[in-house]
């Protein structure tokens, strides 16, 4: 019965399958090149839910393959698959959000000269991320860890003759990769600690005390920093606002729903080794709760509608980091919950954006405004979204934010709490501001009256989003939490302490209240426009400064790292010209001499040189053999 | 055996094309091309035959070779002392060696199609360029000090006319720096070998200069021959083999003439340069320098990590500043050599096989590279950062290629670069964490300079002057895609590479003490 399982390495295949017809036939399929990404992702999406069904069959168990790879005299590493809990809901996700993005990007790349390009890039990635969630051992995480990266780099820099889109490019790859070098220093350390780069091992060895506590707090927080990069937390957050200058679908797909996630799946994935180090989990609950709050107060000014949305997904997935580290079973539950109703939500959101921007060709919301009668679908399922992360009740996001908050204070974690709520009611109002200021009032900008709603190539993956948008937090209600109980059935929950506590019901409605005061103030200051928001602003205008400007980060980071690195090349390189090869340059004169020497001699006979040659060895033979008398030199 | 004499049948085979091509008059250029190819074919078919009947069970040489070569009687006839001072024509490979010389060959015929670009006196040229294949094929097949020698000078005169002749505007200062470095690193290696034919017999006690009975002579625990040799002559010994090759591989701070190789000899040529030519130190100071002294090595270890790290990270933020697409990739070849020092520091299985993993991997890496610097070239008469960009407009194939190669070099998992890398930095973590640490800034900062560099030659806004520019001839989409095909091999596959090395390995970890998993 678990027979479908066995099958799951099939999942990533077929998008590889796509990536490979696209790269080969690319210029005869054009735009063809999408029903091949469509029909390949499509398989994989039927596949993967037919295996996350198997998986949560009452009496199911995981299933492990693995495959020699690599000898290393004494070690073998290994690669395969492994289907479990957490990366059987992995899959459904990262399947069902790719196949609707790709059949999205049908319509909204319509046109485009690159076209197949596009569609190679999109398979590719899909490949990697699933080829990501199912690895059993973290070198395999690594090398597609890595992957998703450069699929994104393409991705972001798809439009490489803009120079934004460039220096985007760029820098999502560099930042991502200080991340990903910590993740590698873990690997690293942790295959010498356990001999294994095998999750199960790696477990076994902690479980069995086989690794120093400190070794242990250490790999993880490497592990975490790995994380960090790829899930745009503070301090490595910086590139995921930049990395907007993708196409907006790959924005949804994997700058909010998939890829960015990654960071928080591999924290959930290697989550024994961080429940074994209570400093590796505060450091994860704090950077996340730092986070949350940090990337929202960001979020409440920005005027570009892609922004706002990435610094929302920045601020949520801080929101899940807080919810791992801070809370035990229930932190984990309410983290991996979150995960997956915010990649319902939030590539929905930016679906939605994205045919905004196809229909009025701007970014800016304040030059957007009075779409609702012109895009009744997109508003509408805006507004769900909108809804769903605001957190208000009975939409996905409502339920598993109050998880998280419920966990958070079931733990005591009474500071993180606050965190959490502030978080909330910045998420709610930013998001309203949002919708009020482009789909209610005037249209501010020029040309709207253009404007009609995108063709149903585009509505109908909007609407199927929103479906889940609306209904997935019914898997895990306080009343019946299937996915909880589910998710902790076998090893993983083994491994907590059962603490009995819930969560106040003041927390509830804080929750609610936080979320429709948010969604309130929004509604006075930019739909009834009776508070106005220069009257907020006036009094700490450095205030709205500092969030305009995201606290200028990257303009420290361009100061104390970008140029410094520079002073530091043209130091060297005067250090290297002048120095090093002036040391040699007394030699250097020898050089000429032998040069001069050598015109004396070049007179284009093979003989002359091999004069030279032998008269050298003879030279240093004959001194040889002067040292060498009555002993062996240099010996005693 | 039938394959009893195919390494010198490789070794000798450009000699057909040399002689055909002394026939052919100068002035026909087309078909000096053509044989200058075709003939690179000959060693390429021989080594792939070398590598299908390669047994990767057997730990010890293969396809040896041994013939009486040099015998002079020494001694009184009438005292009785008769001995005669013999010097053997020996061959050989194992698991490093055997992947070194298949390297060689697709190189080789890779750089003969890329030197279509080559304009004047092609007759002179092919045959300096076989005569070349000659010396590199020797020095990865010969088994003793003297042939290895040989072929190791071998490759120098060819190299400096290959530079002074065909290379760009300053060609001969180049070779001149060229020619100098590497004749102080010959001059120290000669009097290496000859310390080490003196001092160091043979297992039986006569003097040798096989590889393989000179280092079992050594590695025998209290071998009455080396009595009256003290540690610090063996101590010195490896260190000058080290210098020697250091200067070759090159070690900071002995790489400034490499610089100027890099940037002035012709495309074709530093396809090779890079590619195979520095390897040759990497292979020399594994097989020769710590096959030889495993324990001199180790006691080195961690000044050769500190080297290591010299050179990984100094390549990497010169590479940064660098103008001139050439010099980025000579510093980065720089950096990435350092990899192959932080393997051999690691002296353990791990970290030699990263070493040797990196020795191939950027052997095609650096081949790919510099042949789209030379197509490139041909299209734009330039390489400098500042004037390209945003030639992924008019070139994607090529820009999508050298992105792709940018890749691999900067370690992307599927390809070459990722396993040498990895294996490199692993097993320097499991003895000197630290150290591995601190190196793998090298890996961020390799990204830096790579992506600095490519995306500001395909990215970005196009000069209009490269609207007409031609996307890749079929002559040069084959060596793009095979190189392409090698790196993404071994990325995926790396077996093919290890499966060779293991039982090699074997041979040489167990004789390096303190030696970790």
């Amino acid at each position: 019965m678990d027979s479908i399982m066995q099958y799951a390495w099939l999942i990533p295949l077929f998008p590889l399958f796509a990536f490979i017809v696209i790269v080969s036939f690319g210029r005869q399929l054009k735009e063809g090149a999408a029903y091949v990404g469509i029909l390949c992702t499509g398989i994989s999406f039927v596949l993967a839910a037919m295996t996350f069904w198997a998986r949560f069959q009452p009496g199911a168990t995981d299933v492990k393959t693995t495959v020699d790879w690599l000898e290393m005299l004494d070690k073998v590493v290994r690669m395969g698959f492994e289907v479990n809990q957490l990366n059987a809901m992995m899959l459904v996700i990262v399947t069902f959000v790719s196949l609707l993005v790709q059949i999205y990007s049908k319509g909204y790349m319509h046109g485009d000269e690159r076209f197949p390009v596009f569609y190679q890039y999109l398979s590719l990635f899909t490949f990697s991320m699933l080829g990501l969630v199912i690895s059993p051992n973290l070198l395999q995480v690594y090398i597609f860890w890595e992957l998703v990266g450069v699929c994104s780099f393409l991705l972001v820099g798809y439009y490489y003759f803009k120079p934004e889109a460039k220096a985007a490019a760029k820098k999502a790859f560099i930042v991502t990769r200080i991340g990903d070098v910590g993740l590698f220093i873990g690997i690293a350390l942790l295959f010498w600690g356990t001999g294994s780069f095998d999750y199960a091992d790696i477990f076994n060895a902690i479980a069995l005390g086989r690794l120093e506590p400190w070794m242990i707090t250490l790999t993880a927080v490497l592990i975490f920093i790995g994380a960090v990069g790829k899930s745009g937390q503070f301090p490595l957050h910086t590139w995921l606002p930049d990395a907007m200058e993708g196409p907006t679908p790959v924005s949804a797909l994997i700058h909010a729903a998939t890829m960015v996630a990654a960071g928080v799946y591999l924290v959930a994935a290697a989550y024994p080794l961080f429940l074994a180090s209570e400093t590796a989990l505060n450091v994860v609950a704090y950077v996340g709760g730092f986070t949350a709050i940090f990337a929202a107060s960001i979020g409440l000014t920005q005027r570009d509608i892609k922004r706002v949305l990435a610094y929302s997904t920045v601020s949520q997935l801080g929101y899940m980091m807080l919810a791992l580290g801070a809370a035990g079973a229930a932190g984990y539950v309410a983290g991996t919950f979150h995960l997956m109703t915010h990649a319902f939500f939030k590539a929905l959101l930016f679906l939605a954006a994205g045919s905004v921007i196809h229909a009025v060709h701007t970014q800016d919301v304040f030059e957007m405004g009075g779409l609702w009668k012109k895009m009744p679908v997109t508003g509408w399922v805006f507004l769900i979204g909108c809804l769903a992360i605001a957190g208000v009740p009975p939409f996905s996001g409502y339920w598993s934010k109050e998880e998280i908050l419920g966990a958070v204070y079931a733990a005591h974690r009474y500071d993180l709490l606050w965190v959490g709520i502030i978080a909330a009611f910045f998420t709610a109002f930013y998001m309203f501001r949002l919708f009020f200021l482009t789909f209610v009032g005037q249209p501010r900008g020029e040309g709207h009256h253009e404007v009609h709603e995108s063709p149903a190539v585009m509505t109908v993956p909007l609407v199927l989003l929103a479906v889940p948008a609306v209904i997935a937090g019914f898997v895990n209600t306080p009343y019946a939490p299937v996915l909880g109980e589910w998710l902790l059935d076998g090893s993983i929950g083994a491994l907590f302490k059962e603490t009995g506590e819930h969560a106040a019901a003041w927390v509830q409605v804080a929750a609610i209240l936080v979320s429709l005061l948010g969604i309130g103030l929004a509604y006075l200051m930019y739909a009834k426009r009776s508070v106005a928001p220069e009257a907020i602003v006036r009094p700490l205008p450095w205030l709205y400064q500092l969030s305009y400007r995201k606290y200028y980060i990257d303009e420290i980071y361009h100061a104390v790292f970008v140029r410094p690195l520079g002073w530091i090349g043209y130091g060297l390189q005067f250090f290297d010209r002048f120095v090093v090869d002036g040391l040699v340059g007394l030699t250097a004169k020898i050089a000429n001499f032998i040069g001069w020497l050598h015109a004396r001699l070049q007179n284009g006979q093979v003989q002359t040189y091999g004069v030279v040659v032998l008269l050298g060895m003879v030279l240093i033979l004959i001194g040889y053999s002067l040292t060498v008398q009555g002993g062996v030199p240099f010996a005693k | 055996m039938p394959n009893s004499y195919l390494l010198s049948l490789i070794t000798l085979s450009p000699l057909v094309a040399i002689v055909i091509l002394a026939f052919v008059p100068k002035n026909q250029g087309g078909i000096l091309k053509q044989i200058g190819i075709l003939g690179t074919l000959l060693p390429l078919v021989l080594s792939f035959l070398l590598f299908a009947n390669f047994n990767y069970g057997d730990p010890h040489m293969q396809f040896v070779e041994k013939v009486n070569w040099i015998s002079i009687p020494v001694g009184n006839p009438q005292m009785g002392e008769v001995f005669s001072f013999t010097i053997n024509y020996e061959m050989g490979v194992d698991g490093v060696s055997m992947p070194l010389i298949v390297l060689t060959a697709i190189i080789g015929t890779l750089a003969a199609v890329a030197s279509w670009q080559i304009k004047k006196r092609l007759k002179e040229y092919f045959i300096l360029f076989h005569l070349l294949l000659i010396g590199m094929f020797g020095v990865f097949a010969a088994q003793n000090l003297l042939l290895f020698f040989i072929f190791f000078e071998l490759t120098l005169v060819p190299m400096y006319f290959l530079i002074g002749i065909w290379g760009y505007s300053d060609r001969e200062r180049a070779a001149n720096t060229f020619l100098l470095y590497n004749g102080v690193g010959s001059a120290i290696m000669l009097i290496a070998f000859l310390i080490i034919y003196l001092t160091i017999p043979g297992v039986n006690g006569n003097p040798t200069m096989n590889f393989g009975e000179l280092a079992a002579a050594l590695s025998t625990p209290n071998n009455p021959m080396l009595q009256h040799v003290s540690p610090s002559l063996l101590f010195g010994l490896f260190l000058a083999l080290f210098i020697a090759f250091g200067i070759k591989l090159p070690v900071f701070p002995f790489h400034t003439w490499m610089l100027k190789v890099h940037v002035q000899a012709p495309p074709s040529i530093v396809m090779i340069h890079s590619g195979i030519l520095l390897k040759m130190g990497a292979y020399g100071l594994l097989r020769i320098g710590i096959g030889f002294f495993p324990e001199q090595a180790y006691q080195f270890a961690t000044w050769m990590a500190v080297l290591g790290l010299i050179n990984v990270l100094y390549g990497a933020v010169l590479a940064f500043v660098q103008k001139d697409l050439k010099m980025v990739l000579a510093y980065s070849s720089i950096s990435h050599m350092g990899i192959v020092l932080l393997g051999f520091a690691a002296m353990n299985s791990i970290g030699f096989q990263g070493a040797i993993f990196q020795v191939i991997s950027h052997g095609f890496i650096s081949a790919l590279m510099f042949f789209l610097i030379g197509v490139i070239w041909e299209r734009t008469e330039t390489s400098m950062i500042s004037e390209l960009g945003g030639l992924a407009k008019s070139m994607p194939f090529i820009s999508g290629v050298l992105l792709a190669a940018a890749m691999a070099s900067l370690g992307l998992p599927g390809m070459s670069g990722f396993i040498s890398e990895f294996l490199a930095f692993l097993g320097l973590f499991g003895v000197k964490p630290v150290m591995a640490a601190v190196g793998t800034l090298g890996i961020i900062l390799t990204a830096v300079y790579l992506l600095r560099a490519v995306l500001r030659t395909t990215f970005g806004p196009m000069p209009d002057r490269y609207q007409g520019a031609a996307d890749a001839q079929p002559i040069e989409v084959i060596p793009m895609v095979v190189l392409l095909g090698f790196i993404i091999l071994i990325g995926i596959y790396p077996a093919v590479l290890s499966e060779p090395l293991q039982e090699t390995l074997k041979n040489i970890v167990p004789i390096v003490p303190g030696m970790g998993g």
